[in-house]
């Protein structure tokens, strides 16, 4: 029993950590948008709450706690309100298999953990991939459940899109699975290991190059964001399906919009740039002979590596506009699912040769 | 029949800019090089104003004479002349003096000015001049329904330098700024 209950704490522990980390970065990714746009586009950003408005995602948090939390008239209460949750789950939830430092073991007692990972669970993209799924469900309901055109015409968007490039998202990771023979984020990680052309964007026989690019443009589009923020074009749908939420409800959708930008880019940092391992075999900090503290160094390189993906999203919204819808439909469905399938087939092949050569 | 060899060429840069997002990269390009050599091109603006243009047109205002009486002869062509009817002038003679006349009330319904600047044109006085205030948001609407006492007291703290009243206009000759040859002229 005492076993099984330290068991709980450690997990619990690690949980209370994993979310608080992603909150704080979503936290920053608020005000870190806002600010890289500003400087994009010649403006200064937020700059009236504390220096240089580095206080704006708490003023922001706080404004959306204390206000009205309004139900429209003729919304379906529950799924009202079951929406932003669901949207929320799901983006948080995908982070318990991501590994965020070295895959090493801590012995505690009778029995061991693994630091860096909530669950080393061997089908953890798999799980990502299908609670991303659940997390489309949360859009569609809010859109539906909110009784407004604009919401309804959100989260119809929002279905179509999410089907169409969710495909893609798959498909593009099937060539690293061939690779790397598993479907453990742990052991695709482990796979990159050495110098940096190891990781399966370079890695021999096959580069992933196009399915990093297929990727990272179907991600885009799974998080809605520009220039795929069809869902919520706010031009076209006031603010799409989010439009009749206000409050917590709101901030929780954002919330999730954020979270599922930190996980997608975590998981193609994690399957495509090699995750936490630097781009040299080894550390620095190991081998400046402090081998215990080589941790550090990794998870800064997965924090450098998801970030510069993040600075990707922020960079392409401020330079492209919205696609059209039958651009958008056309574009996932014509080119990136066919590059996608191309993609696993060179792949299969040449993993294929490459081993019976062995 | 074969396309000429540079259309082909062509052809296949253009396939080729197409496959490697060659515009989106020029235009991801252009957004960082904004990033990369930020000049901010707006203003904290409650903090820092911009120098306003000499020619800035901001709240009507009415104006006085070195002595503080005021311009204003209510001869009623700045309400003829503002295009959105923002004045209202109600004439009056001055008491015992019956060939001199003055504004009784003015009144200005800021809510429609459009800030032409053809009532102070029109004035033949100068009695109405445009301030550089622009800082006029309030809360209630009717606060920008001003009277005459209003509109004086922006000239006053906007004009701190009066005009002199010509002496011949005083006390009871109602010129204008017109012309006349056996008058003295306003100086220059």
């Amino acid at each position: 029993m005492t076993e099984l209950g330290l068991r709980l704490a450690v997990s619990f522990t690690q949980i209370a950590a994993v979310t608080c980390i992603v909150i704080v970065t979503v936290l920053l990714l608020t005000l870190a948008e806002r600010k890289v746009l500003g400087w994009m586009q010649d403006r200064m950003g937020p700059m009236e709450v504390g220096p240089y408005g580095i206080l704006q995602p708490f003023a922001d948090a706080i404004k959306l706690f204390f206000k009205e939390d309004i139900v429209p008239a003729g919304a379906n209460k529950f799924l009202f309100t079951m929406a932003p949750i669901l949207a929320l789950i799901p983006a948080l939830i995908g982070f318990a298999v991501i590994p965020w430092g070295p895959n090493q073991s801590l012995e505690i007692g009778s029995f061991t953990i693994k630091p860096f990972i909530i669950s080393d669970i061997n089908i953890g993209i798999l799980y990502i991939l299908a609670f991303a799924s659940i997390g489309a469900y949360g859009i569609i309901l809010g859109g539906w459940s909110s009784n407004s055109k604009y919401s309804l015409l959100g989260g119809l968007r929002s279905a179509a899109q999410v089907i169409s490039y969710e495909l893609n998202v798959g498909l593009s990771i099937v060539g690293v699975l061939i690779m790397a023979g598993s479907l453990s984020l742990v052991q695709i990680t482990d796979a990159q290991s050495g110098w940096f052309w190891n990781w399966y964007v370079f890695a021999f026989p096959a580069p992933q190059i196009f399915a990093l690019v297929v990727y990272v443009i179907s991600a885009v589009a799974e998080t809605n964001r520009v220039p795929f923020d069809l869902p919520e074009a706010e031009s076209e749908l006031v603010a799409g399906f989010f439009t009749e939420y206000s409050g917590l409800r709101f901030a929780f959708f954002y919330l999730a919009e954020y979270a599922n930008m930190v996980l997608v880019s975590c998981v193609a940092a994690a399957m495509f740039l090699g995750g936490w391992n630097a781009p040299y075999p080894g550390t620095l900090i190991g081998y400046l002979g402090l081998p215990a503290f080589a941790w550090v160094e990794n998870t800064m390189w997965f924090a450098v590596k998801t970030y510069s993906f993040l600075f990707l999203f922020f960079w392409l919204r401020a330079t492209l506009p919205r696609l059209r819808y039958d651009q958008l439909m056309r574009f996932g469905w014509k080119v990136m699912l066919p590059i996608a399938l191309a993609n696993i087939v060179v792949t299969a092949i040449a993993v294929f040769f490459y081993q019976q050569m062995k | 029949m074969t396309p000429p060899a540079t259309t082909r060429r062509t052809n296949l840069m253009e396939w080729f800019k197409t496959i490697t997002f060659y515009e989106i990269l020029v235009g991801m390009k252009s957004t960082l090089s904004h990033l990369l050599h930020y000049k901010p091109v707006t203003l904290q603006y409650p903090h820092e104003k911009r120098t306003l243009p000499d020619n800035y047109r901001g709240m009507l205002a009415l104006l006085r004479y070195d002595d503080g009486t005021e311009k204003c002869v209510g001869c009623d062509l700045c309400e003829a002349a503002c295009p959105s009817r923002v004045i209202r002038v109600v004439s009056a003679e001055v008491p015992g003096e019956p060939t001199k006349r003055y504004s009784k009330e003015y009144y200005m319904d800021m809510t429609r000015c459009l800030f032409c600047g053809m009532c102070v044109d029109a004035c033949p006085v100068d009695a109405l001049g445009m301030t550089r205030e622009f800082e006029w948001a309030v809360y209630d609407k009717r606060q920008l329904h001003l009277n005459k006492e209003q509109l004086l007291a922006i000239g006053d703290r906007s004009y701190p330098v009066r005009e002199k009243r010509l002496e011949l206009q005083h006390p009871n000759t109602a010129f204008f700024n017109v012309a006349f040859k056996h008058i003295p002229q306003k100086p220059e």
